[in-house]
């Protein structure tokens, strides 16, 4: 082709941080994983497992557990002491109440979801009543001589096993008094000078406990007679997490070398009823420690310091055997964290607690198709703006003249000027802020860098205009009707008169900006959007679904455009429906207005519209055609 | 005077003496109204003593209405005390009573005094007047404690406040600190010591913001909570714990750039470690170096103009 110059960029270095907890939601096929730097997000694992919210983190929240409860609430308990509800709807942190135990090592909610126990520093179990709009604090159980690491309940909620150092304690739940105490061999057949710990606990409903500890044992115990029942050394190392499925016939625990053991109940002889527990598989998906891994009821879940979200998806429990019964694994981000200046070539790249600012090298020579060309100018590292605050950077966006940058946290919007005079920089921070824009969800710039769009929580889309020294307030649009089902996404028409915004469940409405009015909504899809962009003349509105889906809208006509509806009638290759990472930016090509280009993580796609017409080849073939300048690396 | 030994030992006058005169012998207090020293030479407490000469209801059928509400408690006490003593009564009224009494015991049944009605009416009034004396002296007397209080009081609050001149200092101390400029300097005068702001150039670095020191004698400092590191200490135990289970002394872990560089190690021709160089060593100095040589080169491209 050689009309384009691709820049490889190789110096963003984003480093993700490491998973530490993670709770699976059965009735809505919902994961929560919680990260060390305290950023909690949730996975629609119906929706090919899309990560559809997200809260940012906290410096001062080490969380060190995750629980779901009734009536979809979401829970973590944290070093910091505090217990803390999330709003899903509000995306924000509902309240957080301080445990008075100090430090909170594990948290369980209780099989009915009523009530939830936590094991702090001190070695009190503190049960909590869940009421419906806070949680109350019930009673103390008997206190123990070291940190309770571990909590387990048994299903029919009676009966409570707490894994500290050196020994597991069983508790009745309804009196709260200490019943039963198991030592923890130090070492499988040895003695030794390091104490055990019990990373894991899981109760039965049989009674019996399976503990997991870090001499790299799986112990399974009968806690009506408080005996060892069954020993298992399963490594060298810790083995750190353990999760068990819902009808108590498997269970996998995840170990400090990065491998996954599935254990299941099987019968000692074919045809005897007595059944035992057998180490059936190993999984290494991970490099490092597997700190967190749960037991959905088709597939295993792990993740752990190496930061993928590993997903396997157990074949003797999946029911149609096609590509959904692969492996997945969540590496990178399912949101955009660079945004581009293009009229100055400038790249801003966003980490959780500064933003850089990088200007693209230069070449002056040309070449044909698939050469290298020599830079004449570096990438240069224009700007490292950190942030005040121990919260992390919610989202942030460069203007497409370079002269402004904006970003939020949780509490804080920040917008900068900048100046540009010969090769220097100057940077000034807009200081007035009003009191109603605190934390923005999404914000972009229009094309010609006069207006703000900043949508925050609540569903709310605000709009600004931007002046020499700061911004005034225009309008803000109200929330529809339809609560916030993903993180909002924000699209703007390059003419200056269209605003689309995604995220409610009532799908993507377009506003006009000039008379600052709802234009239309795109009826709603029942899979979340993963990307959205307006094309320059046609005024199309691209949309791309969580299940690979790419729908095109004309916003001046209100329907469907003729091609989308071809394509939707034939339907997608199967290729391309099986790809497994979300399309997250969509972008037009200047000149040819017939282009769609649009990425995912691992692939860089060019549609051609015209390539598509109603043809007598059979469906798949056309298609294949379309998807041809499939760029790749 | 009979020696009567009371029922503890001690010897008593039994309250002949006049209530003027000191009692010359050793015994517990009685209604001669002295503190006196028990017979192990201790100064038996005060609450035993009867300070108010009241007259005896059998003796006075008239004055029977001058019996005030203060003397019941106090003819209960001695009437106790009577008791204790081995006397039916004490308290003498007048002298003459006194010296009726000298042999009471003996004769327990004699004629009653004749007393007019006249003086004892006198009496009575006097007796009233006395008592209402005391009961307004008492107030009075409790009233001003209860102000010499209230205002001791007042003084240790005032006390414990800085005094005004030091708490204005401070405020505007204060003010004038939080709308410095980045790199600007003010001096405030102050009393007595020199101030020390610890005021970066750079805006976004930390600072050490410290007041300055005020007070004549006092050698404090004031420092804003925000600037220092508000450390959990059982957040930081807890944190620690859980890198010393995880990556301590024990485990078996090593650094990705030791497991690399294990062949290395172990081969005839040892070679370099897989990552030799560490990048990130000296990086301000680095920086540091490069800021100083673009200035340098502008520098050096300025002056030939010149």
């Amino acid at each position: 082709m050689g009309e384009f110059n691709v820049h490889r960029v190789r110096f963003f270095n984003y480093v993700p941080s490491g998973i530490r907890c993670v709770a699976y939601n059965n009735q809505s096929n919902r994961l929560a994983v919680s990260r060390t730097d305290g950023t909690v997000e949730i996975y629609n694992l119906s929706a090919n497992y899309f990560q559809e919210k997200f809260f940012p983190g906290h410096e001062s929240r080490a969380t060190e557990a995750l629980c779901w409860a009734k009536g979809q609430r979401l829970f973590s308990a944290g070093l910091n002491g505090e217990i803390i509800e999330y709003d899903l709807q509000a995306l924000t942190i509902k309240y957080a109440v301080d445990a008075f135990g100090g430090p909170i090592w594990s948290m369980a909610a209780s099989p009915s979801g009523s009530q939830l126990l936590v094991g702090c520093e001190d070695g009190s179990v503190k049960l909590f009543q869940i009421t419906p709009d806070k949680i109350q604090f019930e009673r103390n159980f008997d206190r123990q001589k070291s940190r309770i690491l571990s909590l387990s309940w048994h299903p029919a909620g009676t009966h409570v096993a707490a894994g500290s150092i050196d020994y597991i304690s069983v508790f009745d739940s309804k009196s709260g008094s200490a019943i039963g105490k198991m030592l923890v061999d130090r070492q499988y057949m040895g003695v030794s000078k390091r104490k055990c710990i019990i990373w894991g606990v899981a109760f039965l409903s049989d009674g019996t406990v399976i503990s997991v500890d870090s001499a790299g044992k799986v112990q399974i115990w009968d806690s009506a007679t408080g005996t060892l029942v069954k020993n298992h050394l399963v490594s060298n190392a810790d083995v750190q997490s353990i999760a068990v499925s819902a009808q108590e016939d498997s269970f996998v625990v995840g170990t400090a070398e990065g491998t996954v053991f599935h254990f299941q109940l099987v019968s000692v002889t074919s045809s005897s009823s007595e059944k035992q527990w057998v180490r059936t598989k190993p999984f290494q998906h991970h490099t490092h420690d597997v700190r967190a891994v749960a037991h959905s009821p088709t597939a295993l879940i792990s993740g752990g310091t190496d930061t993928h979200l590993v997903i396997r998806p157990l074949m003797e429990k999946v029911e149609v055997k096609n590509y959904d019964a692969a492996l997945r694994k969540i590496t990178f981000p399912h949101r955009r964290l660079v945004s581009c200046a293009k009229k100055k070539q400038l790249l801003l790249f966003q980490f959780a607690h500064h933003l850089e600012l990088w200007r693209l090298g230069s070449t002056v020579a040309t070449g044909k198709n698939g050469d290298t060309l020599p830079l004449s100018k570096n990438a240069d590292h224009l700007l490292h703006l950190k942030t005040k605050g121990p919260e992390n950077i919610i989202c942030s966006c460069i203007s497409p003249c370079g002269g402004w940058i904006a970003c939020s946290t949780a509490s804080r919007f920040f917008l900068y000027r900048l100046n540009y005079e010969h090769d220097n920089i100057s940077l000034q921070r807009v200081s007035k802020m009003p009191v109603f824009l605190r934390s923005a969800l999404q914000i972009l710039f229009s094309e010609d860098s006069t207006k703000l769009f900043v949508a925050s929580n609540q569903g709310s889309l605000r709009v600004f205009r931007l002046l020499e020294g700061g911004f005034t307030h225009l309008h803000s649009f109200q929330p529809q009707s339809g609560t916030v089902q993903s993180m909002c996404l924000l699209a703007v028409s390059p003419d200056g008169n269209w605003l689309a915004a995604s995220g409610t469940s009532a799908g993507v409405h377009v506003y006009n900006v000039k008379q600052l009015k709802l234009h239309c909504t795109v009826p709603a899809y029942n899979f979340p959007v993963t990307a959205l962009a307006i094309a320059p003349n046609t005024n199309n509105l691209v949309i791309a679904h969580s299940d690979q889906q790419v729908f095109e809208y004309s916003i001046p006509d209100k329907q469907y455009t003729e091609w989308s509806r071809t394509v939707q009638k034939q339907g997608f290759h199967h290729l391309w429906l099986q790809r497994d990472t979300p399309i997250t930016h969509i972008s037009f090509h200047p000149k040819r207005p017939m282009h769609i280009l649009l990425h995912d993580t691992y692939m860089f796609c060019l549609i051609d519209k015209s390539l598509v017409s109603p043809s007598p080849l059979p469906p798949v073939l056309s298609l294949a055609s379309a998807f041809l300048n499939n760029l790749s690396f | 005077m009979r020696l009567r030994t009371a029922r503890w030992g001690l010897r008593t006058c039994r309250g002949r003496q006049s209530p003027g005169r000191p009692c010359l012998l050793r015994h517990s207090p009685c209604a001669c109204g002295f503190r006196v020293r028990g017979q192990d030479g201790r100064r038996v407490p005060a609450a035993r003593v009867m300070v108010q000469l009241r007259p005896r209801a059998s003796r006075a059928p008239a004055s029977a209405s001058a019996m005030v509400d203060e003397g019941q408690p106090a003819s209960e006490e001695e009437a106790g005390h009577g008791l204790l003593l081995g006397q039916p009564s004490s308290g003498a009224a007048a002298e003459p009573l006194e010296e009726d009494e000298e042999g009471d015991d003996e004769i327990d049944d004699e004629a009653p005094e004749e007393l007019t009605f006249a003086s004892a009416q006198a009496e009575a009034k006097e007796e009233e007047r006395r008592v209402r004396e005391t009961v307004r002296r008492d107030r009075a007397l409790l009233k001003e404690k209860r102000k010499r209080r209230e205002e001791l009081f007042i003084e240790q609050k005032k006390r414990k406040l800085l005094p005004d001149t030091i708490l204005e200092k401070l405020t505007t101390a204060s003010q004038t600190s939080v709308k410095k400029s980045p790199g600007k300097l003010k001096e405030v005068n102050l009393q007595k010591k020199n101030e020390e702001r610890g005021k970066g150039s750079d805006s976004k670095k930390a600072k050490v913001q410290k007041v300055q020191t005020v007070g004549q004698n006092k050698s404090y400092m004031a420092v804003r909570l925000k600037d220092q590191d508000l450390r959990d200490s059982r957040q930081e135990a807890a944190k620690a714990f859980i890198q010393n289970c995880l990556y301590g002394p024990g485990t078996n872990r090593t650094t990705v750039n030791k497991f690399l560089s294990l062949e290395n190690k172990r081969l005839p021709m040892k070679k370099a470690a897989a990552q030799f160089l560490n990048n990130t060593w000296g990086s301000q100095r680095k920086q540091n170096a490069k800021r100083f040589t673009k200035r340098w080169m502008v520098r050096k491209m300025k002056t030939p103009k010149t």
